[in-house]
């Protein structure tokens, strides 16, 4: 096998021969355990490698990108060369050069820190686990099905460029998560997870399963599902809303980070995920919130899933604030996007896998906590709902109209939490709702959370993120269908 | 490349499992992307995908790999048969499967295995020539790309195929809200009419009059065809598959023989479609088997794979997914039958309506009773006494699927060939009465 940096530079000398004026090089591997058990067996055990290498060049002022899995000298050659190929054909329709903003050259290794490898536990020791978990769940009446997942994943990649970076990282990254349905019939079932929709998913080792509590929260989790089937629906009106913890990860997510990402903001996304309406001319004068938002794009979160020590063009991962006192101040953005509004990078330029570009992508999007307790939040509401746990989500392609749902609502009366909701929902305009927040919680009800599969790009990405957030509240939200 | 059966055949003859499956996914895939008239994303792909399913008694193993070697493959193999030791059983498996030969894959064309990056950015140039006469910008993307799928088993299924495909979706936008979108699909990227797709993106793109803001409430629609994908796609995802029906969670679960949609819409699963040309075989090397899904309005059946096709007491319908999916078997090749009128005459005879090019982040509010939400995009047009009389500023909807495929007044003579999210569909533009419409933007 290749070695990593003798594979770089047959890459980035063919590159340059070729006439390329800038180049880089990446190898990834990744090693990936997912397990699931559903309804007393399991569903799912499967363990995969994927590994290959990819050369992006600028030819002409224009991009060219090609990869393979085959990782040999005549393939890395070819390789390059159809980059090279690529890229002209590219600037056949380049009227102004790439630029990128400046980057230092980095010679650096990163490690996700963890305490207990994954891959280092025996598989029949995740199997019992989940099984342990399928049988706690089995036990509760009204519970017509369960499931349970683990995921583990352990990736290792290089970077080198032709101004000199050579980056090698280690990033391991864990998730887990139950739910539970209750059915009446079946076409009436409720569904209850934990701790989120999608479970939790984290930069940790197998120790993030310790930090879990599954066996406190499936008695809870399982006589909610059976309660809420009793439950009433969602009326339709304007009132007070708090969101819990994990539904504002989803609510940042779609809301903040997709608009702020500036590929998105100059059209590359208008055929498939959209445009923004956070344009540039907004930059320093958008309120986007009220003056208690305060977001930041994180890389360097710990445990974040959006963690990482560089991005895949080499910029050192760093935060960057994004609203600062409710207004927009930066973007997340990639060297090209970047140099277009005159800034440096913010170290988002992310590709999933080695066959795929590096685009603009949401590192750990964190709404900075507030100073409210959870009962300081209910108890400001004379008539509204506290909604808990995303089950639906769609907002429109500029980012301005979203309509977003909850597993579970609680009335909440003259400052008490009351009777369950079924199927809450809200809808809101980006800008409006956030500048309806009037509290959020305290640093102790603070969670990062890790979201899996964000999907974006042509050809399809899938990226691994994060958002930071406490429960908080927003007033005057329309709420039901 | 290697001789992917030759190494698999020496590979199964190895394996210490009771049976074992082995898959390959070879992919050389090009795709160039553009915006602001300018291509900003251009790349290229060789992968290959290769799966391990290793049966030992009743418990299942799955290891997946990329590197395709003698060598890997038999560690492929060691790796699924020790996930098997380690496993527990499944009480639902019964066995793999043993495949007859699938027959000639019709879906290989050399045009668009050999188009080039150059040839990709001059039909872009052509769309972006076009665009800028009428004064919008083009952005949008172009794929061609190949896919050799290769199944063989220790039971002694072996079945290989190649199919290509061209993909090319572009949206035309203006100075103010206006957009107009347009698509198409085709194995033979030669039969691509760079010109025609353009014009269509232009026809909804080019009004002159500003957009009006309609009130929310129930609407007629006339959905385009891609707009009537958007629907199918999510009720072939929701109900037309095997595993939704064993567990009951499917709208078609306790329904076959009943009425479920309107008596003009005929939903078939129909690989054998020529304008489908799909490998004929699918990923447990089951050759792909038409299925009447829904009948005029009746519904007749679900696709399967042999997992859960054991658990209905029923036959594979070739619709197995890569081994190491759990989302269960769903339709690939949805054909829907056309009507009588063209889309032009529908929209002539339509008194009012909302007619939309297609709809933007569907997702469901309440899978049990198929109600999506999402928004209208790159087009939405009123419709009034015939003829289109303004754009529409688009609107989100709060809409049953199924109610709506059974308020289903129009169906058109015409279909587009549609590709969403892995899913081809054959189908018609439809005139739908009582729509919801719960925002406008």
């Amino acid at each position: 096998m290749i070695d990593p940096l003798i594979a770089a530079n047959i890459a980035l000398d063919k590159a340059k021969k070729l006439g390329a004026t800038y180049a880089d090089f990446r190898w990834v591997e990744i090693r990936n355990e997912s397990l699931s058990y559903s309804d007393g067996a399991p569903e799912e055990v499967s363990h995969s490698v994927d590994k290959g290498f990819g050369v992006r060049v600028i030819i002409d002022g224009a991009w060219g990108f090609c990869s393979s899995a085959d990782i040999n000298e005549k393939e890395i050659n070819r390789v390059t060369e159809k980059a090279v190929e690529i890229g002209k054909a590219s600037a056949l329709l380049q009227k102004i050069p790439v630029k990128l903003a400046p980057n230092p050259v980095a010679v650096d290794t990163y490690i996700t820190s963890i305490k207990i490898n994954p891959f280092d536990i025996p598989l029949t020791e995740k199997i019992s686990f989940l099984s342990h978990l399928d049988g706690l769940m089995g036990k509760y009446e009204g519970i017509s099905s369960h499931s349970a997942f683990l995921d583990f994943r352990r990736i290792d990649k290089y970077f080198f460029d032709n101004a000199g970076s050579a980056i090698q990282q280690t990033i391991f990254q864990t998730g887990s998560g139950i739910s539970v349905t209750a059915m009446k019939s079946h076409r009436d079932r409720v569904t209850r997870s934990f701790p989120a929709n999608e479970g939790q998913f984290e930069t940790r080792g197998y120790e993030l399963l310790d930090d879990i509590d599954f066996e406190t929260n499936i008695p809870i989790i399982s006589e909610q599902a059976a309660a809420l089937l009793d439950a009433d629906s969602c009326p339709q009106k304007t009132c007070d809303i708090v969101l819990d913890s994990s539904h504002m990860s989803l609510l940042i997510h779609e809301s903040i980070g997709h608009p702020l990402e500036l590929d998105r903001v100059f059209g590359v996304e208008r055929n498939f995920s959209g445009t923004s309406f956070a344009t540039p001319d907004k930059l320093d004068k958008l309120h986007y919130g009220s003056s208690i938002i305060n977001v930041t794009a994180d890389a360097t979160a710990p445990h974040g899933l959006g963690s990482f020590g560089y991005d895949d063009e080499g910029v050192k991962a760093a935060p960057a604030a994004l609203i600062e006192d409710g207004v927009l101040v930066n973007y997340l953005s990639s060297r090209e996007t970047a140099a277009r509004i005159g800034k440096l990078s913010t170290g988002a330029a992310r590709a999933d896998g080695w066959g795929n570009v590096p685009i603009v992508r949401m590192t750990n999007t964190n709404l900075a906590a507030g100073n409210s307790s959870f009962d300081d939040l209910i108890s400001g509401i004379d008539d509204g709902i506290y909604m808990e746990t995303t089950s639906s989500w769609s907002i429109d392609d500029t980012r301005e109209n979203f309509t977003f749902g909850c597993e579970m609502g609680r009335e909440i009366k003259g400052g008490k939490l009351g009777k369950l909701i079924k199927n809450p929902i809200y809808s809101g305009q980006t800008v409006p709702f956030w500048n309806s927040c009037d509290a959020i919680g305290d640093k102790s009800l603070w969670k990062l959370w890790g979201t899996p599969n964000c999907g974006k790009g042509q050809p399809a990405q899938n990226g691994r993120v994060g958002q930071g957030a406490s429960p908080a509240r927003f007033r005057n939200v329309k709420v039901g269908e | 490349m290697p001789d992917i059966l030759d190494l698999f055949d020496k590979s199964l003859q190895k394996s210490r499992a009771d049976q074992t499956e082995l898959v390959c996914e070879s992919e050389e895939f090009y795709l160039t992307r553009f915006a602001e008239n300018t291509i900003n994303g251009n790349i290229g792909r060789s992968d290959h995908t290769v799966w391990c399913r290793a049966i030992i008694g009743k418990k299942i193993g799955i290891a997946k790999t990329n590197i395709l070697s003698q060598e890997s493959i038999e560690k492929l193999i060691d790796t699924a048969v020790e996930i098997c030791s380690e496993q527990q059983e499944d009480p639902k498996f019964q066995s793999l499967v043993k495949s007859a030969s699938a027959g000639e894959s019709h879906g290989f064309f050399p045009s668009t295995a050999n188009y080039s990056a150059h040839q990709r950015a001059a039909a872009i140039q052509t769309i972006i020539d076009i665009a800028q006469q009428s004064d919008l910008d083009t952005s949008g993307m172009f794929q061609t790309s190949q896919t050799m799928l290769t199944v063989a088993n220790s039971l002694g299924t072996r079945n290989q195929g190649k199919a290509t495909e061209a993909r090319l979706s572009i949206t035309l936008s203006g100075d103010t809200d206006r957009a107009g979108f347009a698509q198409a699909y085709s194995r033979d990227v030669g039969t691509i009419d760079f010109v025609d797709i353009a014009n269509r993106a232009i026809n909804k793109a080019a009004r002159t009059k500003p957009p009006v803001s309609l009130d929310p409430g129930q609407y007629t629609v006339i959905l385009d065809p891609e707009a009537v994908a958007d629907f199918l796609l999510f009720l072939g995802f929701l109900g037309f598959g095997g595993k939704g029906m064993v567990s009951h969670r499917s709208f078609m679960a306790d329904k076959i023989g009943e009425k479920i949609m309107s008596d003009n819409v005929t939903i078939v699963e129909a690989p054998e479609n020529p304008v489908m040309s799909y490998i004929p075989f699918d990923y447990e090397g089951v050759p792909r088997q038409r299925v009447v899904i829904v009948e005029n309005g009746i519904a007749r059946g679900v696709v399967y794979d042999s997992y859960y096709a054991a658990q209905a007491g029923t036959e594979s319908t070739g619709n197995a997914l890569a081994p190491d999916n759990s989302f269960g078997p769903y339709p690939k090749a949805m054909v829907m039958n056309p009507g009588e009128q063209s889309l032009d005459d529908i929209i002539k005879s339509t008194a009012r309506a909302i007619h939309i090019t297609h709809f933007w982040y569907l997702n469901f509010v309440n899978p049990m009773r198929t109600l999506v939400t999402g928004t209208t995009r790159d087009g939405t047009f009123l419709i009034e006494d015939g003829r289109v009389v303004s754009p529409v500023t688009d609107m989100r909807i709060m809409q049953s699927m199924l109610e709506s495929y059974g308020n289903v007044e129009a169906v058109s003579s015409d279909r587009r060939l549609v590709y969403k999210y892995g899913v081809l569909m054959y189908v018609p533009a439809m005139r739908i009465s009582n729509f919801n419409f719960v925002s406008s933007e």
